[in-house]
């Protein structure tokens, strides 16, 4: 990337698949080892719809639709979100998806401001999701 | 059993306003290892070559795996009577000063920003500033948790959040 975006531009759109065995690789690697990310049995007790993606790996999976946009991820120098809808996992091989939308909304003083959109099925599960960039 | 609090609660007031700037003890050095870095970034399925490596920085949204060791430490704050397993994650934000990268020895600073009680939910504001054990500055980030106290000691169990 090279050339400055204009406000209004449109990044790639990003799928991300997480399947059972990602929440608990990204357990691990988190040491994040609430069983409501892996146990349905845990899941239910609490009432929840099923087991959940964890909330930091949605936000982190969403960033790479900004990451693979600008390459170097040294770049990003803020990012926020508002966790609004959970990312449910079904227990099959398929898993769900998480969809990642983003658009350039502002550029100045050598930032760029992308706001992401991330869906799963109708759910919004990420809101206010903004990142800026150095350019 | 989520992960229970370590905070047991011991009467008085609960968080409120007045903790408002309390500050905690920085957590015991981290050493950021390319193997961790590798781990976190296959967890989230990004192949970038940034990631991999002699000299690896780390993903973003890594600083949240220290940050959570500070978070730790105002649950066990036995005077704000917090439990993990009834918080739920509200908001998060980052802002980096530089990306983390491999060997970096960092500790991580948690500060109560804000607190609104409703009722029985609270609303806590902190921030996290995560610096290398040498005071270089890499990342402050901010998190909204929302805490819902139960309405006795009985119902302590009684889990109505999920951290996320």
């Amino acid at each position: 990337m090279t050339g400055l975006p204009t406000v209004g531009a449109e990044l790639p759109e990003l799928t991300v698949r997480v399947d059972r065995a990602t929440a608990v690789r990204y357990a691990g690697a988190a040491t994040d080892f609430n069983p409501i990310h892996y146990s349905d049995r845990a899941a239910s007790a609490l009432g929840l719809p099923g087991v959940l993606a964890h909330g930091m790996w949605t936000m982190g999976a969403a960033l790479r639709a900004v990451t693979d946009w600008v390459g170097d991820p040294a770049r990003v120098r803020s990012y926020g979100v508002r966790f609004t809808k959970p990312v449910v996992i079904p227990a099959t091989d398929e898993g769900t998806l998480v969809r990642v939308r983003g658009r350039v909304t502002a550029v100045s003083d050598g930032l760029v401001t992308v706001t992401l959109e991330a869906t799963c099925g109708d759910d919004k599960v990420l809101g206010n999701a903004v990142a800026e960039v150095v350019w | 059993m989520p992960a229970r609090a370590t905070g047991h609660y011991r009467g008085g007031m609960p968080i409120n306003e007045s903790h408002v700037g309390r500050t905690y003890p920085p957590t015991p050095a981290y050493e950021v290892s390319r193997a961790k870095i590798a781990e976190f970034a296959a967890a989230l399925g990004d192949t970038n070559p940034a990631y991999a490596g002699h000299t690896p920085i780390a993903p973003p949204t890594f600083v949240a795996v220290v940050a959570a060791r500070a978070w730790d430490r105002m649950f066990a704050d036995p005077e704000l009577g917090m439990a993990l397993h009834r918080v739920v994650h509200g908001e998060q934000a980052f802002t980096y000063d530089r990306p983390l990268r491999a060997g970096d020895l960092i500790t991580a600073t948690l500060t109560i920003d804000r607190v609104r009680v409703r009722g029985p939910v609270e609303f806590v504001g902190v921030t996290v500033d995560v610096a290398t054990t040498d005071g270089d500055h890499v990342c402050s980030t901010t998190s909204t948790l929302v805490h819902t106290r139960p309405a006795s000691d009985e119902a302590a169990t009684a889990t109505v959040g999920v951290a996320s």
